[in-house]
């Protein structure tokens, strides 16, 4: 890293950035970043600056900025964004990303596109390697959904987002239940545990993967308490016999008892998986979380080694490459988190 | 190989020909891709080496800042200066830091982030975090150019938001006197660009709970292996290896020369290092534990703290056990069993001597005198502020001058 070797605390001056980086255009604006597109100047890579705004905020760096920082210079792994550089011009924290013109939700919604099975199985496939390499390294990403798993023109996918990440594995802390996006919330999140482990990641992984198969959001709860209607009505309503002390959790209730889905409605549910799909599928959402399989678990599934392969990356389904007029191009990237 | 294809490797096991056994990433290898080794571990020789550079470049900032202000007050009253030529001159006015000065000072205001952390009633974790951003800090600045009580502040403020344990720059501000938002937020930026961006920061404490884990698994299971050690002898030394990690180790600078595990180690073997031996022997010799027991006595003690040392090694060669066993072809012949044998003897004789070391420089922590630091204070207070000290002295020869 570059830039960031200086011995000194000084403010690196923005002629020099901008002689290592173009800055091209603007391309969204969040509460605590300005997302731009631009080129390393040296190598021609395209890549996105995110530039933090810092000195705005009453309580000083923003815990998000800080997070994605913390965790981004830790991870290198071809399934996690890669954090290029990080640099400081006047009052700014610029962090120097690769460029990533895609995700999976707008694949998804994309409803011209067909998804084979190895598809599926190769996105699935480099998630969980992706996030088995967090998991390792001790930290949570609390955050997966199809909008965080970003897709390189190569047809890598990158986590991404770190922005809610935490480190894992300190005797007796307390963890905030307030986390990841509704839909992709697991039941221990839902019921409030202040003690948990990277199964929360697990179960969102899950979720996305029964998102794939269907086309369309799999627990999709209107609000909190919605959501665990929609969670217990796909998956059963978890008692203390399949899951002991669950009601033991702060949020813990039981109101309405759905049964757990045979294995019939499954597979009627989703109609073109394999056994083996349903196999994992079943074991990533797992609503005691203990009995929940892990990144290395699922790693090494049948589901993976059966046919059909994994499709390689490159031959991955992409976005259409419609003529789109500049506006088109900004907004389908605003509606990218930043 | 990259760390990115084993799960690759995994995953295609079966489908891939049957190669050969494939090396699996063991913890050592990730964390020699964390900040912490590559940017932040050092032998004691290169971290000798950095602080004194960053001493002598704060000195370098001191004097010139100082020169400066000399010129632009002698300036304004030339005579005084040159009747009073024999006080009012450069070089004996000029005050600067000593390296040993340096470090004691900073020495003080480490052992000062204990009792903050404790105030706020931050975890351990926090207060770990916040020594080690301190102490980074002036690996590459100097107290010569920024004070050590702000930036002691603004580390515990940052390491605070970095643990996740978030507290408000007013309440924060509130318990400390004489610092406002301001002093803290604008250096937060400056100290995060030292610390080169990096936040994550292992500390011994999480392999120190795993180690007294595996001293259960490997000392009392299936049996107890020693008469006199049950899970509450373990969870004694455990308890007594966190107070000496709190007491020694906070205030040290192992954390730059050896890994967490390593660290962890030494606590335990400076605590009990009958136990903590028996399960290091159990650990790295494996296949000959039954020799090792008739052995036991007089080896423990022949080698001692020979000065070897190796910058951060093989610790986790507690988890490279592991993987090597399992890679061990069972028809082994002879000669191989042998030389297993050394290396193995050789590893744990290498554990010893760095857990040793660690022990050695942990108990090094030297804490100065109250008149000591206070002298280092006003010292490092006319460094910041030189025109405080030259026009202190001017008044006082121009008050002698009246007078007489």
């Amino acid at each position: 890293m570059a830039t960031t070797s200086t011995t000194t605390a000084k403010t690196v001056p923005d002629s020099i950035v901008q002689n290592k980086y173009s800055k091209d255009r603007k391309v969204g604006e969040g509460t605590y970043a300005v997302v731009y597109l631009g080129n390393q100047v040296s190598t021609k890579r395209r890549i996105a600056i995110k530039e933090i705004k810092t000195g705005i905020f009453k309580d000083g760096l923003d815990m998000s900025a800080i997070r994605e920082v913390k965790y981004l210079q830790e991870l290198k792994h071809p399934n996690v964004i890669e954090l290029v550089d990080v640099f400081s011009t006047t009052n700014n924290l610029n962090l120097v990303l690769e460029f990533l013109p895609c995700d999976l939700e707008v694949l998804i919604k994309d409803t011209s596109i067909v998804f084979k099975s190895s598809d599926i199985k190769s996105w699935l496939l480099m998630t969980l390697r992706g996030i088995h390499h967090c998991h390792r390294n001790f930290i949570l990403h609390r955050d997966l959904k199809p909008n965080n798993l970003l897709l390189a023109p190569d047809g890598q996918l990158k986590i991404a987002d770190f922005g809610l990440a935490r480190s894992l594995g300190n005797p007796n802390e307390d963890l905030s239940s307030n986390v990841v996006t509704r839909w992709y919330r697991s039941p221990e999140l839902l019921f409030g545990a202040r003690h948990y482990t990277g199964a929360v990641d697990i179960w969102s992984i899950g979720i996305i993967f029964a998102e794939l198969m269907l086309r369309t959001p799999y627990l999709p709860g209107k609000d909190d308490v919605d959501q665990l209607d929609v969670t217990f009505r796909a998956l059963g309503t978890p008692t203390e016999q399949i899951w002991p002390n669950v009601s033991s959790l702060p949020m813990y209730n039981a109101l309405r008892v759905y049964p757990p889905p045979s294995r019939q409605e499954l597979r009627n549910r989703f109609s073109a998986a394999t056994e083996k799909a349903l196999d994992l599928l079943i074991s990533m959402t797992q609503l005691d979380p203990s009995r929940r399989c892990d990144s290395t678990q699922a790693l090494l599934h049948e589901f993976f080694t059966e046919n059909p392969r994994p499709t390689e990356p490159e031959n991955l389904p992409k976005k259409k490459e419609k003529v789109k007029s500049e506006d088109e191009l900004d907004e389908s990237n605003k509606r990218r988190k930043i | 190989m990259s760390v990115g294809t084993e799960i690759k490797r995994e995953a295609e096991e079966n489908v891939e020909q049957p190669e050969a056994k494939k090396k699996r990433i063991s913890n050592d290898d990730l964390f020699r891709r964390s900040t912490q080794f590559e940017i932040w571990s050092y032998t004691q020789e290169s971290l000798d080496k950095t602080k004194r550079a960053a001493n002598a470049a704060g000195a370098k900032i001191a004097t010139q800042k100082f020169n400066e202000t000399f010129e632009t007050i002698e300036k304004e009253q030339p005579e005084v200066f040159q009747t009073h030529n024999e006080t009012l001159n450069k070089d004996k006015l000029l005050t600067l830091l000593s390296f040993e000065e340096e470090a004691k000072y900073l020495n003080y205001y480490t052992q000062n982030i204990i009792p903050i952390a404790k105030f706020f009633k931050m975890p351990t974790q926090v207060k770990l975090t916040a020594v080690s951003f301190f102490r980074k800090f002036y690996l590459s600045n100097s107290v010569m150019q920024y004070h050590p009580k702000n930036i002691m502040y603004t580390s515990v403020f940052l390491a605070a938001k970095s643990e996740n344990y978030f507290i408000s720059i007013d309440s924060f501000i509130k318990a400390l006197k004489d610092t406002e938002a301001k002093d803290i937020l604008d250096l937060e930026f400056i100290i995060l660009q030292s610390l080169q961006f990096t936040l994550l920061v292992h500390h011994a404490f999480r392999p120190l709970y795993g180690f007294f884990l595996d001293f259960q698994a490997v000392l009392l299971h299936p049996s107890p292996l020693m008469y006199d050690v049950s899970v509450n002898t373990l969870g004694s030394l455990y308890d007594k290896a966190k107070t000496w990690l709190n007491d020694n180790v906070v205030l040290s600078e192992v954390a730059f020369l050896f890994t967490p595990p390593q660290i962890a180690l030494a606590a335990m073997y400076e605590v009990d290092k009958r136990i903590t031996d028996r399960y290091l022997k159990r650990k790295f010799l494996k296949e000959h534990h039954e020799l090792d027991a008739i052995k036991e006595e007089d080896s423990g003690v022949k080698k001692e703290d020979s000065e070897v040392i190796e910058k951060i090694e093989s610790t986790e060669s507690v988890e490279n056990g592991e993987d090597k066993k399992d890679g061990e072809n069972e028809t082994a012949n002879e000669h191989k069993e042998k030389s297993t044998v050394e290396s193995q003897r050789e590893q744990y004789e290498t554990l010893v001597r760095t857990i040793r070391k660690c022990i050695k420089i942990a108990k090094q922590v030297q804490t100065s005198s109250r008149e000591e630091v206070k002298e280092i204070d006003r010292k490092c207070f006319y460094a910041l502020n030189p025109k405080r000290l030259i026009e202190k002295q001017v008044k006082k020869v121009t008050k002698e001058a009246t007078t007489s």
